[in-house]
């Protein structure tokens, strides 16, 4: 069990370690996509469309190689609910929104916001499952 | 609170890198942008304007403005000829994309300036949706 929680926890760990390596490579792409959420100013936007992709390769890089754990997963879990809503409102307000996830540029109105919200749950099932297979073999927990 | 502790320096060291890349980045995104932008009311108090859809060429052909030219990143070199063509030096050049959100009128215009020496060039504020709401063009934005 502990072993497949740490694998899976790698996966999602590979999984934010590309999202930021694709949104680095093109900051301003991301920014287009944070701005059809109609959430944020344009400077608050600027500010997360540098900040967002490296917070995302810091926690895939600690979930990948084992170091500061609990607080990668915190921050995972954090990025994750946060996207979670932004798709979820963007849905609900029937905006034709770019995922701007993956550095894809589909419109989400003609993709589906599904795919990406299922994603972004079934990532967060992946830390959870990560954090309950945090204990050693022994039962007691990892350090 | 060991994690908490741990995704603070996590956070601080993504931010410190963000303010580096805002700096090195050669595709940092500008804080200001609303330098070039301008109004559909004002540009329609111009005498002339030459106007630029920066959008996607498919967007383009599902419908433009009137006497547009398509001007975009993806197909820069092939389209900067007809715009040397038709560009009317004495006009106001109108740049415009899908929607306030989108960037790619401002790259185009930057791009004009910084290459072409285009002194005259501005960015419709709210692009296709605030043509397609003033009824100057038809069909929902692309």
């Amino acid at each position: 069990m502990r072993r497949l929680g740490q694998f899976v926890e790698i996966i999602v760990g590979v999984a934010f370690l590309w999202a930021g390596i694709v949104k680095l490579t093109d900051p301003s792409a991301f920014l287009s996509a944070i701005l059809t959420y109609e959430v944020f100013s344009y400077k608050v936007s600027v500010i997360a469309s540098l900040g967002v992709p490296y917070l995302e390769l810091c926690v895939g890089a600690c979930l990948v190689f084992r170091v500061m754990k609990g607080g990668a997963r915190l921050l995972a879990v954090g990025l994750l609910v946060v996207f979670v809503i932004l798709l979820s409102q963007a849905a609900m307000r029937g905006l034709d929104v770019d995922c701007g996830c993956f550095g894809s540029s589909t419109k989400s109105s003609e993709a589906g916001f599904f795919l990406p919200i299922a994603r972004d749950v079934l990532m967060l099932v992946g830390i959870g499952l990560g954090i309950l297979a945090g204990g050693n073999a022994n039962g007691s927990r990892e350090k | 609170m060991k994690f908490v502790c741990e995704a603070c320096i996590i956070s601080v060291v993504a931010g410190l890198c963000g303010v580096i890349s805002f700096f090195a980045h050669p595709k940092a995104p500008a804080f200001h942008v609303d330098e070039l932008e301008v109004e559909l009311e004002e540009v329609l108090r111009f005498e002339e304007a030459f106007w630029i859809d920066a959008r996607s060429d498919e967007d383009f052909e599902k419908g433009q403005l009137k006497g547009a030219l398509s001007l975009n990143e993806e197909r820069w070199e092939e389209q900067i000829v007809d715009f040397l063509d038709a560009w009317n030096p004495d006009a106001p050049t109108v740049v415009y994309c899908s929607s306030q959100a989108c960037l790619r009128s401002h790259e185009v215009a930057e791009r004009l300036k910084a290459e072409l020496g285009v002194e005259n060039v501005f960015v419709l504020k709210g692009g296709w949706e605030k043509l397609a709401e003033a009824g100057m063009v038809e069909g929902a934005n692309q």
